[in-house]
């Protein structure tokens, strides 16, 4: 149902874009994916363009980004009528509580922070896609 | 005549005295002003050098782990992709490679519970270490029930104290309790609460390898182990973080112990009724 829908993910590392992609495709999670490098990129390929751009069926958010990072690109996401109900999902390294509770206060759906064992990270990737691809009912 | 003189000369001397008297409580007074912005400054410099070192904690989260997942993640990839490419040998290298990364990971994840130990603020209540006790207890059956293990604890270990961080403490000690008993038959773990003197300690013994207390200064330091990761797995982190967590209670620990007799440990921790006494 979900399956033409792309992931938008927002990411600033190289390394980790790859090792997501790659989690992405041990799961057999077929969406396109989309990468934004950073904030800048993420809110240009929400908004910037010419026609209404087709909207992700799920935003895979990045935190410590530069120029801009993840919680204002979702502080914009939440703010805009078109995109505010679509959901995001922190990924991100920090466990800090200041950044959760922010994460959260800002809208984010959910809030997960990956692993450094790439099997663990597998996994939570797994259970993200059978989550919000399966089984959740996208708003989009 | 002479009399009137003695007099005379003694409120002489008690105005002279009263004059020291004054001076010196000026002094005092001074004195107590510039200490207490001794204090205010201490306080100000402490608190700053506190924000650092959160701050520093906050980038290892972030900085230090990002890598660790790559250089992990790459290594399973070669493993997978190209491992018919490897001999055993190679194979072996990149297994080793991925075990000291995550080895790394949770010595950063240590590292990072530790100083929020340190920077957490005290909430105080009362605190059933009782129930707490066997709830841990519990859970370690559930982690490897094929282990014959019993615990007994008396129903009134009570104290006052921060629920939270007193968990973390109590995990360590329990965990350690069974991790160092695990070549025994039986695990035995036993947590009393026990009046000597004045004071109420806490009691947590088990019947493990124990320690030789030749080397007890080093059993509270961060990093420093007692026994080999091969023998008994772990980063060398609980005790110090349970030291942390005492010293933040302003208790005392301590320990004692013969190698194969088991070990002991001891928590006091100041209560509300005793402090409200003194």
């Amino acid at each position: 149902m979900n399956k033409k829908k792309h992931i938008l993910l927002v990411e600033d590392n190289r390394d980790d874009v790859d090792l997501t992609i790659m989690a992405l495709e041990k799961c057999d999670i077929v969406n396109e994916v989309k990468v934004a490098r950073d904030g800048d990129e993420a809110l240009s390929m929400l908004y910037d363009t010419e026609e209404e751009p087709e909207l992700p069926v799920l935003v895979l958010l990045d935190i410590n980004m530069p120029k801009i990072n993840g919680f204002e690109v979702l502080k914009e996401i939440r703010g805009n009528e078109r995109t505010r109900r679509l959901p995001v999902v922190i990924l991100t390294s920090s466990r800090e509580v200041q950044d959760i509770h922010r994460g959260y206060d800002l809208g984010a759906n959910s809030y997960i922070r990956k692993p450094v064992g790439f099997e663990s990270f597998v996994e939570a990737v797994r259970n993200l896609g059978r989550y919000w691809l399966k089984w959740n009912e996208s708003p989009v | 005549m002479e009399s009137w003189l003695l007099i005379i000369r003694n409120v002489h001397d008690e105005t002279i005295l009263y004059e020291q008297l004054n001076q010196a409580l000026q002094e005092i007074r001074k004195l107590n002003a510039s200490l207490e912005q001794k204090v205010k400054d201490r306080t100000r410099e402490l608190e700053a050098t506190n924000r650092e070192l959160e701050a520093f904690a906050y980038s290892v989260s972030h900085d230090l782990r990002a890598p660790l997942r790559g250089i992990d993640g790459f290594s399973l990839a070669l493993l997978e992709k190209y491992g018919d490419q490897l001999d055993h040998k190679g194979k072996d290298y990149l297994n080793r490679i991925r075990a000291a990364t995550r080895k790394m990971g949770s010595l950063i994840d240590d590292i990072l519970s530790l100083s929020r130990i340190a920077t957490a603020s005290l909430q105080k209540k009362p605190v059933d270490i009782t129930v707490m006790s066997r709830d841990i207890f519990q859970s370690l059956r559930e982690k490897e029930p094929e282990r014959a293990a019993e615990m007994h604890i008396s129903d009134d270990v009570k104290v006052t104290g921060d629920p939270g961080l007193l968990r973390v403490a109590m995990q360590n000690l329990i965990d350690n309790a069974w991790k160092f008993s695990s070549q025994q038959d039986v695990i035995r773990i036993d947590i009393a609460r026990e009046r000597n003197g004045s004071e109420t300690r806490i009691a947590i013994r088990d019947n493990g390898v124990g320690f030789n207390m030749k080397y007890y200064n080093k059993l509270f330091t961060m990093f420093q182990r007692l026994h080999s990761g091969r023998e008994f797995p772990g980063t060398g982190i609980g005790l110090a973080t349970v030291q942390r967590i005492v010293n933040r209670h302003s208790g005392r620990l301590w320990a004692e112990s013969e190698v194969g007799k088991g070990s002991a440990f001891y928590m006091v921790l100041p209560d509300h009724t005793e402090t409200s006494q003194e």
